[in-house]
């Protein structure tokens, strides 16, 4: 991820040449720099600021010190959106986790028609998310869907005793956690088959020697020498469950455009709050919420990296 | 470049800051445009012109669903007619959070003349944001005569400034499907029903089982389609902040999707279904929409998509002891961008398409203008493809229109509320006490504030 940079300093009397070669490595930053300057730490800055004020978009601001963050421990749509990421993240990450080591393991192994199986895998990942959501939408509509009818007629129950999938407030979680899985696994299942291509094959014969069988191998040749990307693996999950939005939305919007106390993650409700609510200050104090949060999960994983990166 | 532009007038906004922390965000005013003409955005701008070039002007139109919309080329053919010097560009947002688009782009210094406005808590939430050009001074002095608007213009003006005109009016009708009340041998619904009577009408006319079925009527999935029946009566509006008189009107809707009169909307909501392929497909017989459906069913007809063919209107069904002709009305308005370099043209274009003759344009396009008079309803009752029966002709009087949100400062937020609450009522995620009580502490909570 990180690329080294020629000519950092060493001593501190820099010549001639050690400064003309800084520049020249600055230079080659600049562009990535200037455009994360404009689009992310500027804006970034600004949002902060923001947080700190009560402003509709147009109007002058008002400096309102922490008000912003004391109405949100009061607010209660602010804590339901919270606690709904949190049910997500905790419900899709582990889930993806093991989908996507599993489908690795799996189609490591010489079977034929492995690459087709792979691409298989991973095309959900790249298909369009307004066109699958629709298509999930229809699986699991509570009437007409296959899953209902199918349900239907190995149960004998009535559709109105059948859950609601996505209109309901019990299964509702259920359903987008089950569809990001599917929708994700793809992409997590190509890094763990990076991964796996960097064990020594050596690890397993000599496991063989020893007399292990195949889940002992798995369990302690594999498992260990994928440490490092698991947790990379975990960490891009957790990160990406917390920014949530696009998967809800197209689930379950509808054309109100509109989630419900069961669906309202906490990119949702930034967005609702700044644009529809035209509160923007307040919207601004919940993203520095969410920044922290990101923030944490990515500290933990440079001290990680630096421990299992070798 | 207009990144570094958008940057340049956040950093001056930064430093802005300090010397405006002190002023309180004043409340929606008709002194805060003014306050325009100060801020960095038009500071940024070029000067306007002082007379515009009298060749050629162009202006831009920010609207929404160009497609699907029948009546925007030909007002503009008809005031390009009048005025060959200028050109009309329309900006299609999308009709998806039309409202938030617009002003998020207004706020981003987008360089529209014309707004379409596409509903109340939109509008409010513009003029908040001093995005819409104050109306009053151009109203009396180009002789605009207010009270052809049947009293709508004096329901949107805030502080009695009014930022928009409408140019379209509509309310709401039930359309039916004549093919299968002949089949299923049940007189026509009349321009005099009660609420009961339709629901009656509705459990008559189910009928079949799976794919052959037809419901009785049909409720899309908007709040706007159940909940507003309760505020026909002229008791209570939407925006008191208690809601327990909503309550008999879901439980006559909850029953009726109970029993399989209307579709469920836990079904319709999840799968996006579309209100008109549900009447285009004859899957039910009766279906409570507002007049914009009018010329799209005329249309669909023609094309071939609309298998309902036979088909007619009448009046809405309403509480009893409520005169017949007693409605929803939703307005749809035209503003002026309040930093357009154009305003003036703009101005005039506004004039035209919100006045007599826009209607005129308007209601041979088979839509409800906001210029309502005997000739309009005569013209729209003879436009090509509209059912001839004279039922359907004197559905189109309107006795009293109750608008679907009225003008309030947090119409934006207890919109989002309500829809919530509608959502989880009609799921049966929240029993109707539940959803009620959500809304009344919600709504309280905000209205308190």
């Amino acid at each position: 991820m990180t690329a080294n940079i020629p000519g950092a300093p060493q001593k501190r009397g820099l010549s001639k040449k050690t400064i003309k070669e800084n520049l020249i490595a600055y230079s080659f930053i600049a562009p990535n720099f200037i455009g994360f300057a404009v689009f992310t730490l500027v804006p970034l800055g600004f949002s902060l600021v923001l947080s700190l004020l009560e402003w509709d978009g147009a109007n002058p601001m008002n400096f309102i010190g922490f008000g912003n963050f004391e109405h949100m421990f009061k607010d209660r749509q602010f804590w339901r959106a919270l606690l709904n990421t949190f049910v997500y993240t905790a419900g899709v990450v582990p889930a993806t986790l093991v989908s996507a080591l599993a489908l690795a393991i799996l189609l490591n192994q010489k079977v034929r028609g492995r690459n087709f199986f792979r691409t298989v895998a991973f095309f959900p990942y790249v298909a369009s998310l307004v066109a699958v959501a629709a298509v999930w939408n229809f699986i699991f509509s509570p009437s007409k869907g296959p899953v209902n009818n199918i349900l239907h007629a190995l149960t004998g129950l009535d559709f109105k005793a059948l859950p609601k999938w996505g209109a309901s407030k019990d299964w509702a979680m259920f359903t987008v956690i089950f569809f990001s899985v599917w929708k994700n696994m793809g992409y997590y299942m190509v890094i763990y088959l990076a991964g796996l291509q960097g064990v020594n094959p050596e690890l397993y014969e000599a496991a063989e020697l020893d007399g292990a069988n195949g889940w002992q191998k798995f369990r302690n040749v594999t498992v260990p020498q994928l440490v490092p990307t698991t947790f990379f693996v975990l960490m891009m999950l957790i990160i990406s469950s917390f920014k949530v939005y696009d998967i809800f939305i197209n689930l379950f919007a509808g054309g109100d455009n509109q989630l419900t106390d069961y669906t309202r993650v906490l990119v949702y409700q930034i967005y609702n709050t700044a644009f529809r609510s035209l509160s923007y200050g307040y919207a601004s104090a919940m993203a520095m919420v969410l920044f922290l949060i990101v923030l944490g999960i990515t500290l933990i994983q440079f001290r990680g990296e630096k421990k299992f990166g070798e | 470049m207009k990144k570094l532009l958008s940057i340049l007038i956040a950093a001056t906004m930064l430093v802005c800051l300090f010397a405006a922390c002190t002023t309180p965000a004043p409340a929606v005013t008709s002194s805060a445009p003014a306050a325009v003409s100060e801020t960095p955005v038009s500071e940024a701008e070029p000067e306007p012109e002082p007379e515009p070039e009298p060749e050629t002007i162009d202006l831009k139109w920010a609207l929404w669903d160009i497609d699907l919309t029948v009546y925007y080329q030909p007002l503009i053919d008809a005031y390009v007619a009048a005025h060959p010097n200028v050109t009309i560009e329309m900006v299609d947002l999308g009709s998806a959070d039309y409202m938030v688009l617009l002003s998020t782009q207004l706020s981003g210094g987008a360089d529209f003349d014309v707004l379409a406005i596409k509903d109340i808590p939109g509008y409010v939430n513009l003029v908040r944001q001093n995005h819409l050009e104050p109306l009053n001074d151009y109203i009396a002095s180009a002789g605009i005569d207010t009270s052809l608007y049947g009293g709508t213009v004096e329901q949107i003006a805030i502080d009695d400034q009014v930022y928009e005109l409408p140019f379209r009016s509509d309310f709401w009708l039930v359309y039916y499907n004549k093919a299968l009340f002949d089949a299923a041998g049940v007189e026509y619904p009349s321009n005099d029903m009660t609420i009961a009577q339709y629901d009656e009408l509705a459990r008559k006319m189910t009928s079949g089982e799976g794919d052959a079925k037809v419901y009785g009527d049909h409720f899309h999935t908007w709040r706007s389609t159940v909940s507003l029946f309760a505020i026909l009566d002229g008791k209570n509006t939407i925006v008191d902040g208690t809601y327990d008189f909503l309550a008999p009107t879901y439980e006559w809707v909850l029953a009726e999707q109970n029993d399989g009169i209307c579709q469920d909307y836990a079904t319709l909501k999840t799968s996006s279904t579309h209100y008109s392929g549900v009447f285009f497909n004859n899957q039910t017989a009766m279906l409570n929409m507002g007049t914009w459906f009018i010329a799209t069913q005329i249309a669909k007809i023609k094309e071939g998509e609309s298998k309902s063919t036979e088909w007619g209107v009448v009046k809405y069904p309403h509480p009893e002891g409520v005169p017949a002709g007693t409605t929803l009305g939703t307005i749809t308005g035209l503003s002026v961008n309040a930093n357009s370099t154009k305003k003036e043209a703009a101005l005039d274009f506004l004039k035209f398409a919100t006045g007599p003759e826009g209607a005129a344009v308007v209601a041979s396009t088979g839509t409800i203008p906001a210029i309502m008079s005997d000739e309009v309803v005569a013209s729209i009752a003879s436009v090509d493809g509209f059912p001839a029966d004279d039922a359907s002709k004197e559905a189109l009087k309107v006795t009293k229109a109750y608008l679907e949100m009225p003008l309030h400062e947090k119409s934006a937020d207890i919109e989002t509320i309500l829809n919530e609450g509608h959502d989880n009522i009609m799921t049966g995620n929240m029993t109707i006490e539940e959803g009620i009580a959500d809304m009344n502490t919600r709504v309280g909570e905000l209205l308190g504030n």
